[in-house]
């Protein structure tokens, strides 16, 4: 007789499935519930959090702005531009030319002619009026001069100063201190950055752990029953952590997207305004600020609740 | 057979206050017992203590084989699924039906029991407590007696080899403390262990077990079943 091969199910599969059910059900599924239920107590933590992340992202990309700020002044702070006299011969220019080439702390050296000077002078803000002012062409040539380390250019601009190919009245570029300013400024500002998000962590993870405490408190019983009935830790503990999960990752959700839409809605408005001020601060860099936003959130609510649950359950 | 509940000198101190002072005893595997005494005579903490809700001062308190006095907080969910409790009042979850809150202390337990053994297995502790036909009440829903019986269905769904209750029919009416009591002597007939703190005399002399007598966190008397001793009156005072 033919018989009929009945395929049961894979028991081991099977188990996999129930203990994944039962897994989900308790942690997740207990913890969504649990949240929505509590939205009157986790609404103010739910408030707090999302302005303090959306404060953190806009301080974490004006951190960046600066940052690129810091780094286009570095670059052309290295640049020292020396200024070439109108009574100089070809030859005495080429001397300094080479003698520039050849010093190990240059990168590079280029000539600027004085039409060159003129030409850049006019696409410079402020600059076109000066260059239009005078019939004759009231710039220089020079020889710009890219430095290898901003730290060099001092000692460049003292070897040049006084070559006789050197425009004896504004030799060079070089400002003293000028980078040393704003650097000074720009460390201020990193240093305020900084301060001012460690200020907001510190906010966040309180108002996180008050809210999982007074979760606790309201679920006491909640919590005892499970105990007593031999749940283990990680199931009376879990479904807390998972709601300042949920809670950190609505406020990163929610100030992730603010983040991006100011920041995109600055970049669209006025573009070149934008490029100026921020440098660096495309659409990319505002979705990728969004998804810190919301992973900040996500670590900080549920890093939060744990140190609640440790701090304020018993075993 | 070993025991499965056993005290060996146990003290367990608040402050300078002793509430148990150098106890010993040994409970045996389907042995109902009655634990009585004055109120503050230490039958809640010497419960406690076996739930390991408290650690003892001094001595050893082995429950099932496991070392409980020296147990890790990771283990106790282990030990707590070895041991039912029946408080007297309830603790039921209200917002979960009587199956449920039966099926939790399975699940709890378990994970690898599904959502269908979980319900058949606690549908047959309720049947077993009378209320089979109660599953999807609410605790709310309930009369004290029944909410106690699902409470000892959900301590026992889970079958425990010791089952401890807390004065267990301290808000019922003595028909519903002897229906109790019937249940309770049912489930140690099957083989679980039963240990009960009251203050029930009535109940303790009529039904003959075995009697652990504390007072002021001395055990005065252990009295094998079948005898009505002397210091009943302690469990009424």
């Amino acid at each position: 007789m033919a018989g009929i091969v009945v395929k049961a199910r894979f028991p081991r599969r099977r188990m996999v499935r129930t203990v994944v059910a039962n897994l989900f059900r308790y942690l997740f599924g207990g913890a969504v519930r649990n949240w929505i239920r509590n939205i009157g107590g986790t609404a103010p933590a739910l408030g707090s959090m999302t302005l303090l992340l959306l404060l953190t992202g806009l301080v974490g990309l004006c951190g960046f702005a600066i940052h690129n700020l810091d780094q286009l002044e570095a670059g052309q702070a290295a640049v020292l531009h020396v200024y070439i006299s109108d009574a100089a011969t070809s030859a005495e220019v080429d001397s300094l030319w080479d003698r520039l080439a050849k010093d190990g702390r240059v990168a590079s050296v280029d000539y600027t002619t004085k039409a060159q000077a003129l030409l850049r002078a006019q696409n410079m803000p402020g600059l076109p009026q000066l260059a239009d002012a005078s019939d004759s062409n009231p710039f220089p040539a020079s020889l710009d001069v890219h430095v290898k380390s901003v730290n060099d250019v001092a000692a460049i601009d003292a070897m040049v100063r006084y070559d006789l190919a050197v425009d004896p009245v504004y030799p060079t570029s070089y400002d003293k201190g000028a980078y040393q300013r704003i650097q000074t400024v720009l460390l201020g500002i990193a240093v305020a950055g900084f301060a001012f998000l460690g200020l907001l962590g510190f906010v966040a993870v309180t108002v996180t752990i008050n809210s999982i405490r007074s979760a606790i408190h309201a679920r006491r019983d909640e919590v005892a029953i499970m105990q007593l009935v031999g749940a283990p830790r990680w199931m009376v503990r879990g479904p807390f952590i998972v709601e300042g999960a949920i809670t950190g990752a609505l406020a990163g959700a929610a100030a992730g997207l603010v983040t991006f839409g100011l920041s995109f809605a600055g970049i669209t408005a006025a573009s070149n305004s934008f490029t100026q001020f921020a440098p660096g601060v495309t659409v990319a860099v505002a979705a990728v600020a969004a998804a810190l936003v919301f992973a900040t959130g996500l670590g900080l609510g549920s890093g939060a609740s744990m140190i609640g649950v440790r701090r304020h359950m018993e075993s | 057979m070993g025991s499965i509940v056993e005290f060996s000198g146990v003290t367990r101190a608040y402050g300078a206050r002793l509430a148990l002072d150098d106890v010993c005893l040994a409970l045996e595997p389907g042995e109902l017992t009655f634990l009585v005494g004055p109120s503050g005579a230490g039958k809640s903490t010497l419960l406690k203590l076996i739930n390991r809700e408290l650690r003892p001062t001094k001595g050893e308190v082995w429950v099932d084989g496991m070392a409980v006095h020296n147990l890790k907080a990771s283990r106790v969910a282990a030990l707590r699924r070895r041991v039912g409790v029946v408080f007297q009042n309830y603790k039921l979850l209200p917002r979960l039906t009587t199956l449920e809150n039966v099926a939790l202390a399975l699940q709890v337990g378990d994970l690898r029991v599904s959502d269908e053994e979980a319900r058949d297995r606690s549908l047959d502790a309720l049947e077993a407590v009378g209320l089979g036909d109660r599953g999807d009440a609410f605790p709310d829903q309930l009369s004290g007696g029944q909410q106690q019986r699902v409470a000892v269905a959900r301590a026992v769904v889970a079958q425990p080899p010791l089952l401890i209750a807390d004065e267990p029919t301290g808000n019922l009416d003595m028909d519903t403390a002897w229906e109790m009591m019937d249940l309770f002597a049912d489930i140690a007939a099957w083989g679980t262990s039963v240990l009960i703190a009251t203050h029930n005399v009535e109940i303790v002399t009529r039904l003959q077990r075995r009697v652990l007598t504390l007072v002021q966190g001395r055990l005065v008397r252990d009295q094998p079943a079948g005898r009505t001793g002397r210091m009943a009156w302690l469990a009424s005072s």
